[in-house]
């Protein structure tokens, strides 16, 4: 074992269920200390490579490695995960769940105590403890199987869509505890088709589309490398002059215009078509691309259509009508 | 670390178990339920017939009263001599419409040569009481006759006596052939084995369609979740037997006597002990019980993990459930003759012995080689069963869809 080896390394891995491929060839490396996305559509491979990390499938071909060692050595103690589809033990009080799962990963009994009853308290689930798992909402299933998952005080957590199925408040609650995660220097690896969260919390993306990985980068870089595509233009007057050879779409958002640029397209052409127009400019920017359009300018509209369809604010293309008619077409 | 693992399991397995409202529901209905069954008919029967049971005898031949009042009182009536005199009947109708005897029966010389009489009733007796009444007059009226000819009249009553001499050394065993205790043991671990092993299906179906040994098996290897479940199951079964055991002791030891005192009529029960099984078949029925249980638990840890739903399942333990039903088949037929070669052979094939073997021991006796040669055969199929069953596990529990082939069956053995 490398003591410094990265949180977690894949090296080619695949993997095939029946004649389907569901992970091809994958690398991927997530740094120590990171906050990691894994983002794609439904059906892109999430679940499986998250599986394969977990030793819950094992890859066709290719090697899973954590920490720079053996998986099935570390797993246990230092890795938390949360799976999307989220089971309990329907029958049992909270806090027994919660000891029972620490038990199993090696904490004490005693210690599990603590610590779940004060993970309860944290995410206010006090009066719950001694209450069936079932009498509670899915919502705060959710916060007890998270308290689990953290129970053993992993280095690794590894949550998969975590946000599903919470309400935004609590969306909200799960999020700022993830960052406090992070700030503490827990390595997190979490699978999500809303690209705004993982905006905001991931430090490194790794996009994926039909099995295949179609980026891997730190966030802040992929960004910066990407910006000179967008500018973000509020004006009034004409618009004929928009349009032109450098634009490749146009987009709603923040009230104004994102204009799209085809690959090395001149931005001053269209501040001087718009000048030329007659047009005020009030704003001319040149943006941080979102996620959601670096995705959809990697993977194509079509993958992104399934991951950015909550983003109804910024994704919906200019001139096309609302999803609902969209659809009928 | 494994052991660790294993206890959670074990511990959270059975605690759920104990503590819920089924587990205290059947433990203690059950022998509540056995109790009832035996006691309450006879002790209902008897308190609420106390002036029914009251009878004068008028005996006419002069010589059947004794014998006949004291199989009387044997069988539960009360019984007062009457003389014969011309106004006796009248008089005794008049005291059974007052309510002071149930009835009265009268004997005479028909009684002695045909073991004929009238019972003179307000209501009319119950089949039993009939039936008592009535072998009773005959039984006296017999005695009666045998012994006016010189012969052991109460020794003949009883039956006689026949006394077997084995003339091979087929049958060591050293209790007599009693055949309820084998019947009732063997359907009774025919019962506990198929609802334990069950339980263990079920507890792992759960846990696969409800997706949390998704979490588990991420930290832990699913051998020793399967082992965790099938002994904490079994803790749980022991659990519940020994409640039953001990209050089945404590029933006899304690309660029967009791209840003796309290109602001497009930006296015909302490026959009953007489058929309790004594602690040798016992620690016997035990060993047979738990060997049966880790086989078919493992067989039925396997086809929980590799269904999806109660439905599959259903349909997937049914060669398991006829694998457990053969041997009730043939058990009659194994208890009556329990030292022919098909006994014998059937008895030995170890997911037939628990209830086989245990009806061959309790009906007869069988060469104490064969006892233990069956405990190494069950103790090493529990082995074979933990491996392939665990292979199957290992790769059943985290599959969805459908059910697998047979063929697909053997390569998860095979590659696991």
């Amino acid at each position: 074992m490398h003591p410094d080896g990265p949180a977690v390394r894949l090296r080619g891995v695949s993997k095939r269920f029946g004649k389907r491929i569901a992970v091809s060839d994958l690398d991927l490396e997530v740094p120590r200390g990171v906050v990691c996305g894994l983002l794609g559509p439904n059906g892109s491979g999430k679940t499986t490579t998250i599986r394969m990390i977990m030793g819950i499938l094992h890859p066709d071909e290719g090697s899973v490695s954590l920490f720079g060692g053996d998986p099935d050595l570390v797993r246990r103690a230092r890795v938390g995960y949360l799976p999307e589809e989220r089971g309990v033990y329907r029958k049992m009080k909270c806090l027994d769940l919660i000891i029972f799962l620490g038990e199993i990963r090696g904490v004490s009994r005693a210690e599990a105590r603590r610590r779940g009853g004060d993970g309860l308290d944290r995410l206010g689930l006090a009066g719950w403890a001694d209450r069936k798992v079932e009498d509670l909402s899915k919502g705060m299933q959710q916060k007890v199987q998270f308290i689990a998952t953290v129970i053993h005080g992993p280095e690794l957590l590894i949550l998969d869509e975590p946000f599903s199925g919470l309400d935004p408040l609590n969306q909200d609650v799960l999020e700022e505890i993830v960052l406090d995660f992070r700030a503490r220097g827990t390595t997190i690896l979490f699978s999500t088709h809303l690209m705004d969260q993982a905006e905001r919390l991931c430090e490194r993306v790794c996009l994926i589309s039909n099995a295949r990985k179609v980026l891997d980068a730190d966030l802040a870089e992929l960004k910066a490398s990407e910006r000179k595509g967008v500018i973000a233009l509020e004006f009034s007057g004409p618009d004929h002059w928009i349009g032109g050879p450098e634009v490749a779409r146009v987009e709603r958002a923040d009230g104004g215009l994102h204009l799209i640029l085809t690959e090395g397209g001149d931005h001053q052409a269209i501040l001087r078509r718009g000048v030329e127009a007659g047009a005020e400019i009030l704003r001319f920017d040149l943006v941080e691309p979102r996620l959601h359009e670096i995705f959809v300018r990697h993977a194509g509209a079509d993958a992104a259509g399934d991951a950015g369809a909550p983003l109804a604010t910024s994704g919906r293309r200019e001139g096309q009508p609302a999803p609902v008619s969209g659809g009928a077409r | 670390m494994m052991w660790r693992n294993v206890r959670a399991v074990v511990r959270r397995e059975y605690l759920q178990r104990v503590r819920s409202k089924w587990f205290v529901i059947s433990t203690v209905a059950a022998p509540l339920f056995m109790v009832g069954l035996f006691v309450l008919p006879i002790y209902f029967a008897e308190s609420s017939e106390r002036a029914e049971r009251e009878v004068a005898v008028v005996d006419a031949t002069g010589v059947l009263y004794d014998r006949l009042a004291a199989d009387l009182e044997e069988g539960g009536w009360r019984v007062q001599r009457v003389e014969w005199s011309s106004t006796a009947q009248v008089e005794l109708e008049r005291r059974a419409e007052l309510g002071e005897i149930g009835g009265f029966v009268i004997l005479d010389e028909r009684t002695l040569s045909a073991g004929e009489a009238t019972f003179y009733s307000l209501s009319r007796p119950n089949s039993l009481r009939r039936l008592t009444m009535r072998s009773a007059i005959a039984r006296a009226a017999m005695a009666h006759a045998l012994e006016e000819r010189g012969v052991d009249a109460a020794s003949m009553l009883r039956g006689g006596d026949l006394r077997v001499e084995l003339l091979s050394e087929a049958g060591t065993g050293t209790e007599d052939p009693r055949f309820i205790v084998a019947y009732a043991g063997a359907f009774f671990l025919y019962m506990v084995i198929l609802i334990y092993a069950v339980a263990v299906m079920r507890a792992t179906l759960e846990e696969k369609t409800s997706r949390i040994v998704e979490v588990v098996i991420s930290s832990m290897q699913p051998w020793h979740l399967m082992l965790g479940k099938i002994v904490g199951v079994a803790g749980v079964s022991f659990t519940q037997m020994g409640v039953w055991l001990v209050s089945g002791v404590l029933l006899t030891t304690l309660g029967l006597p009791s209840l003796i005192a309290a109602q001497p009529d009930a006296l015909q029960l302490v026959d009953l002990a007489d058929v309790l099984p004594g602690a040798g078949l016992l620690t016997l029925f035990l060993g047979f019980f738990v060997f049966g249980f880790f086989m078919y638990s493992g067989l039925y840890a396997a086809v929980g993990a590799m269904c999806s739903t109660e439905e599959e399942a259903q349909q997937a333990q049914f060669p398991l459930v006829m694998l457990l039903v053969v041997p009730i088949i043939f058990v009659l037929p194994v208890i009556e003759s329990p030292n022919t070669p098909m006994a014998t052979g059937l008895s030995l094939f170890p997911l037939f012995t628990p209830i086989l073997m245990w009806g061959r021991i309790a009906g007869g006796g069988v060469p104490a080689w064969q006892i233990a040669l069956s405990f190494v055969l069950m103790a090493a199929s529990v082995l074979a069963i933990a491996w392939v069953a665990g292979r199957i596990y290992k790769t059943g529990i985290l599959m969805t869809g459908k059910r697998p082939t047979l063929p697909e069956l053997w390569r998860w053995v095979r590659e696991a």
